[in-house]
């Protein structure tokens, strides 16, 4: 914990290099627009969705001079736009962005990886202070991939099922309909696409805690991190994970 | 002749799966017979830890010729279980949804299943159009469509059909048997109103489809009914819809009265000898129905609630079907399981284990000493019941009601016969348009009643107060009947949190096609079977009189 | 057209006044229409000129005959028209006159004779557990007679839900190990015609549209008509703009439901369902269950029983065996997410406050 702020001191750091921290440039722009388009757009979708599943209000008078459901469906539709087009991005960027884009990868078939896994979950559960990344670690990683990739893709390919519905046979309808029958019906494409919003929720929770919690217990700067691109190390923590290539 | 077997399976021009066995003697008199339901679905099971409020509408899938009856039973024992009292609008609307079912039901039993067992197709095709025109204004001189341009226009029909060679649904049937009596002009007659009668019956079920948004199987809901009133509403049960309704009903009279009773008539008195034949157990039960103030108040249904026993109309015994003692379903004779085997179990504690013991298919016969059948085997306090038109006008009649007597002295007179011509198989069928007399009737009163209600300011069709299954007692059993066009109808079901634990139906079909008891008594079907004479064995038009004479419903026997 | 009885389409169209000539390139239109190129305008002339109504053998297994019910309320056609005039329903228990062994040689002589030629519609599925002895008729299994009867048929319609996805008694646990026609052949196109029943006018309109084109009609991924289940409910539904403005039927017989507003909240299967129900309506356009205030119950939609209860919306998540509600499951997660943050966070908070004293004494520059 930072009690003081000392002047900076040049030979102090070379000669005790562990006690300072060092930047560095981490998230790219792309990264971090797409973070904070993500997280707006699942926000949106949770609560409009929520709606949809059990619409609250019920405005009186004429049916002319309402339309709170359908605003709501709009407003769904619009984000789920954003949303998946803010997905595909990422995709992209997956492969155009720096090491640090692709550190999320879970790569299965490395020992390394699959140790920092563990390593990083133990360091969780005992509080610990362990290994710092500057990417993702693998446990950041794999939850990411589970819980926003595929998820996403559950959750795009419902909700493009369902879109399509009111066109039968229409472009999104050749795109995503063959969830429907997948899915055993129009009904549980829907009871889906309704239980994985609860996951993302799950999903945000968790993850935003851990966030503040990584923070400062590494004192990395993670918070800040997703604004900025920057992140902080010190001496003797790794710079790039040894799985990324 | 020799003493043989007779097979006939399927029996067709009934709902589901018959198999009849009649063993003859020397003389081709039916001397034992089995009647053997070869379907079950197990609906009972599936309904297990479900919805109680969702049962109606698999209990009305177990029928679709008698649709809406299962969901009313339905929602009658659901509320029965957890003390919902429906308002009077919802009793009054189901009651109209019950009547026109009955109509549409006997009437359609009566010309397109029943009919081609007394009436022979190609035997019309001699008729002489002028004269047959002649007999329709003296048998019916207030139906309109009865000039001889009309019937030459039906003959030529036939005629080509005939000559086409592809006789469709007439085809490899009974024609030219010798028990067929009826002269040519009456059978073009009945060919003609077989036709009217089946364009006709679309029409009155529209009534279900006012209330209940389609036929078959409309929809019901526990605590009254959806379809809400409001006479300030175009979106609602309002005057256009009620008119509509009216106009049915009327029309449903006219089709009653001056086409179903006069064949009915006209086709009876060619045959007096079918009125000594198929009398069967002559024992007779009813729930009764169509609740004046509400289904708690049995002394108020228009249909009264009893049993008679052994023909005796001097007394009509008291029914409680929540009385452990009274009903009780055994499976002597039925492919079922029973933890003892031997038991006598009331629908409460009843139980639906199929274990089908049977020969393995395909098969030749089925053995009257094991068990040969889907259908349970109710019994009321140990005694074989039939139930249906036959019960209901019996019941009434036992009961002194007037309206019940009046139609039926009037049709015994017509017809010159002594009241014990009813116990027959002829007596079956007469009762089933009897009560379409009444039940016509009826239905336009009801539509009355819900007009003063209406009138009066009382627009409410719901009672939703314990529609929450939290309001509910944690366990509770209830009861829920009705007077299916077959005869008595219950649904017992026994909620458990909100659940169905148990969920059972004794439906009249059941009652009069169940197998043999333990104690060797025959079903309704079995025992109206035993003494019949039969001309040709082989085509065995004699069975299917008396057995159609019950409107078999087998989807609904065993369900 | 109608064809009426023992007349080929040639014998109508002379009735009509049409003549030869006339007929002749009436023929080559129908060929046209047919795909089929000239050489096989000839062999239309044939059929035109000579063929008799189409063979229908109806079966029934495992069913309540409500579709039968469903099919005889026809309008247009109304059902006489269709049975006398342009089917030759050859065989079916519901309504023909033979019974037992009369009846059955019907059948058996069309499967024997005509291979090929016959149109097997099929009401009810089949028992497949237990060797099928949930349902005999005659003696033998449905299962075999349906196989049998479907093997040499022209083409095979599914009759309703039962017929086509399983229904009431396919529910679970499906006692019977009732199966869906096209589960249970092969090498035959079925037409499936969902609906617990099918509209009235659905069924003779599948019918004359293969009569009077000569053709199946163009089937969607569930293998149902696309002209009669290419929308959803919700869709053509006359309560849609209540839906849209947000008004609903809270309760039973409240005000709402006096208006007629959408009945979504109590469970209305209308934005799950593929049907014509709002279009054509009921029993000759008189209603449909929403019109008369009871929501959609998703009757043409395979496993519309086992959705949990009809007064719900959002009901069990569809993996067999397990009964909670997505509400439940979801809420469920977040919570516990929720939970197992705090227990970190706390003990988060008790570690630190322990571990920064000892820190603060060993170094306190940071
Ligand atoms: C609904 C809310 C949120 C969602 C769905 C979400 C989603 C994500 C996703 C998908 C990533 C991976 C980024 C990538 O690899 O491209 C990520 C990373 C990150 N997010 Fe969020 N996020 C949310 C809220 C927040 C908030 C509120 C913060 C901080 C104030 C935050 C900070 C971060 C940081 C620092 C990372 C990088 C983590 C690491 O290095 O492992 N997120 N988030
Ligand atoms: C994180 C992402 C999303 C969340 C949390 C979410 C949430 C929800 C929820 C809770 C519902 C209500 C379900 C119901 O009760 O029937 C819903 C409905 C729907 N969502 Fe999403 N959704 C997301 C993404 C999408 C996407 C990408 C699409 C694609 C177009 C989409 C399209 C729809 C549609 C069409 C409906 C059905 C609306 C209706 O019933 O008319 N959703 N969503
Ligand atoms: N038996 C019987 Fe029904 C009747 N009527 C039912 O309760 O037909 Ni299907
Ligand atoms: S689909 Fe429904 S209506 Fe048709 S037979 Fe089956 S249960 Fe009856
Ligand atoms: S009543 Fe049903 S189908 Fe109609 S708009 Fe409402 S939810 Fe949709
Ligand atoms: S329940 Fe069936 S009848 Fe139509 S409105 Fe729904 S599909
Ligand atoms: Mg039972």
């Amino acid at each position: 914990m930072a009690t003081r702020v000392e002047r900076f001191d040049p030979s102090d750091v070379a000669a005790q290099p562990h006690r300072y921290f060092r930047r560095k440039y981490v998230w790219q722009w792309p990264i971090r627009a797409f973070h904070w388009v993500n997280a707006i757009c699942i926000l949106v979708l949770f609560a409009t969705g929520l709606y949809i599943a059990n619409p609250i209000l019920s405005p009186t008078g004429e049916a002319y001079g309402n339309f709170v459901m359908g605003r709501v469906l709009q407003v769904h539709y619009t984000f789920a736009f954003i949303f998946i087009v803010n997905f595909l991005w990422r995709i992209y960027w997956f492969w155009m962005g720096n090491p640090y884009a692709r550190s999320g990868f879970p790569f299965v078939w490395k020992a390394s990886w699959w140790r920092d896994l563990f390593r990083q979950a133990g360091d969780y559960l005992a509080l610990r202070r362990g290994h710092v990344h500057l990417g993702h670690n693998a446990l950041g990683g794999l939850v990411y991939t589970l819980f926003v990739i595929f998820l996403g893709w559950a959750q795009i390919l419902t909700g493009l099922a369902m879109y399509s519905e009111s066109n039968p046979g229409g472009f999104w309808s050749g795109i995503a309909g063959w969830v429907i029958p997948l899915a055993g019906g129009s009904f549980q494409v829907r009871m889906w696409h309704y239980l994985f919003a609860w996951v993302f929720i799950t999903f945000s929770i968790v993850h935003v805690y851990i966030v503040f919690y990584d923070g400062q217990q590494y004192k990395n700067g993670l918070v800040t991190s997703m604004i900025s691109g920057v992140k902080f190390y010190q001496e003797g923590d790794i710079d790039c994970d040894n799985w990324i290539s | 002749m020799t003493a043989q077997r007779v097979v006939v399976d399927p029996v067709t021009r009934i709902e589901g799966h018959l198999r009849v066995e009649a063993m003859l003697d020397g003389h081709g008199v039916i001397r034992d017979a089995m009647s053997s339901g070869t379907m079950w679905r197990g609906i009972e099971v599936i309904l297990q830890g479900r919805d109680p409020r969702s049962a109606w509408a698999f209990c009305e899938r177990i029928c679709g010729v008698c649709t809406t009856v299962h969901a009313l039973a339905s929602v009658r024992a659901v509320e029965n279980a957890v003390g919902i009292t429906v308002p009077p609008n919802a009793d009054i609307i189901r009651n109209i949804m019950f009547l026109t079912q009955m109509v549409q039901d006997h009437v359609i039993h009566f010309y397109h299943l029943h009919a081609l067992d007394w009436v022979d197709v190609v035997s019309a095709l001699k008729a002489d159009p002028a004269a047959t025109a002649a007999l329709a204004q003296k048998v019916s001189p207030h139906w309109p469509k009865a000039s001889p341009g009309y019937f030459s226009d039906v003959l030529g029909t036939l005629q080509r059909f005939v000559a086409s060679g592809q006789l469709g649904i007439f085809a490899n049937a009974y024609w030219g048997h010798p028990a067929y009596k009826l002269p040519p002009e009456a059978n073009l007659m009945a060919v003609a109103h077989y036709l009217e009668a089946l364009v006709w019956q679309k029409e009155i079920i529209k009534i279900h489809t006012i209330f209940g948004g389609k036929n078959p199987h409309p929809n019901y809901l526990v605590g009254g009914m959806a379809s809400a009133i409001d006479m300030q509403s175009d979106n609602a049960i309002n005057i256009e819809r009620l008119n509509y309704v009216r106009g049915l009903a009327q029309r449903a009279q006219e089709i009653v009265e001056h086409l179903y009773i006069p064949d009915l008539m006209a086709v009876a008195s060619f045959y007096p000898e079918w009125t000594t034949i198929g009398g069967g157990v002559g024992n007779y039960m009813a729930y009764g129905d169509v609740p004046q103030k509400s289904v708690g108040d049995p002394s108020t249904f228009l249909f009264p609630r009893g049993v008679i026993l052994d023909k005796n109309l001097g007394e009509v015994l008291p029914v409680d079907p929540t009385d452990p003692e009274q009903i009780r379903e055994q499976i002597a004779h039925s492919w079922y399981r029973y933890p003892k085997g031997t038991e006598e179990l009331h629908p409460w504690d009843g139980i639906t284990e199929p274990s089908y013991t049977g020969p393995k298919p395909p098969y030749e016969h089925l053995d009257e000493n094991d068990a040969y059948t889907w259908l349970k085997t109710p019994r009321w306090r140990g005694h074989s019941m039939e139930v249906g038109p036959l019960a209901r006008m019996l019941v009434g009649f036992a009961s002194g009601r007037d309206d019940f007597k009046e139609v039926v002295t009037e049709a015994l007179g017509r017809l010159n016969v002594p009241a014990t011509a009813l116990f027959s198989t002829l007596g079956r069928t007469a009762a089933r348009g009897l009560e379409t007399r009444l039940a016509v009737h009826w239905l336009m009163n009801e539509l009355d009643r819900l007009m003063t209600n209406i009138k009066n300011g009382d627009q409410q069709v719901a009672d939703t107060s314990l529609w929450e299954p939290e309001t509910w007692p944690a366990e509770t059993k209830g009861f829920g009947f009705t007077e299916a066009p077959r005869g008595a109808l219950g649904h017992w079901v026994h909620i458990k949190d909100g659940k169905i634990a148990n969920y059972q139906a004794v439906v009249p079909s059941t009652w009069n096609a169940s197998p043999r008891d333990a104690k060797g008594q025959h079903g309704a079907y079995e025992s109206a079977l035993i003494g019949t004479p039969m001309a040709d064995p082989k085509r065995p038009v004699e069975i299917l009189r008396t057995i159609h004479s019950f409107d078999p419903c087998l989807a609904c026997a065993s369900h | 057209m109608s064809l009426k009885p023992g007349m080929s389409t040639y014998d109508v169209l002379r009735e009509h006044g049409v003549d030869r000539r006339t007929f002749l390139r009436f023929c080559t239109a129908t060929a046209a229409a047919m795909g089929l190129d000239a050489t096989m305008v000839p062999r239309v002339v044939e059929a035109l000129e000579n063929k008799p109504r189409i063979p229908v053998i109806w079966l029934h297994g495992l069913e309540c005959t409500c579709c039968s019910e469903s099919f005889i309320r026809s309008s247009h056609p109304i059902t006489q028209d269709i049975i006398f005039n342009m089917i030759s329903l050859d065989y079916d228990d519901t309504l023909q006159a033979a019974a037992g062994r009369q009846a059955e040689e019907i059948r058996e002589a069309l499967v024997r004779d005509h291979p090929g030629e016959y149109v097997l519609a099929v009401e009810g599925n089949a028992p497949t557990r237990d060797g099928g002895v949930y349902c005999t008729v005659g003696g033998r299994t449905f299962l075999d007679i349906l196989q049998e009867t479907a093997a040499k048929a022209k083409f095979v319609v599914a009759w309703g839900s039962c017929a086509s996805n399983g229904c009431v008694q396919a529910a679970h646990p499906n006692p019977t190990g009732a199966k869906p026609v096209k589960d249970l052949i092969s090498g035959k196109a079925v037409i499936n015609v969902p609906g617990c029943p099918p509209i009235a006018e659905v069924m003779t309109g599948v019918l004359t549209y293969v009569l009077t084109f000569g053709r199946l009609p163009e089937l969607d991924r569930f293998g149902r008509p696309k002209m009669f289940y290419g929308k959803r409910i919700h869709d053509k539904c006359y309560r849609r703009a209540y839906f849209d403005a947000g008004q609903f039927v809270e309760t039973w017989d409240d005000d709402g439901a006096k208006k007629g507003w959408c009945l979504y909240k109590m469970g209305c299967r209308g934005p799950t369902t593929y049907n014509s129900c709002p279009t054509f309506k009921w029993n000759n356009g008189v209603s449909y269950p929403i019109q008369s205030g009871h929501g959609c119950l998703g009757c043409s939609e395979a496993g519309f029983w086992d959705n949990s209860s009809f007064y719900d919306r959002l009901t069990s998540i569809p993996v067999p065996g397990i009964e909670a509600t997505p509400e439940l499951i979801g809420k469920t997660l977040a919570v516990a997410a929720g939970v197992g943050v705090a227990a970190h966070f706390t003990s988060f908070m008790i570690k630190r406050g322990i571990g920064s004293k000892t820190e603060n004494v060993e170094d306190g520059k940071d």
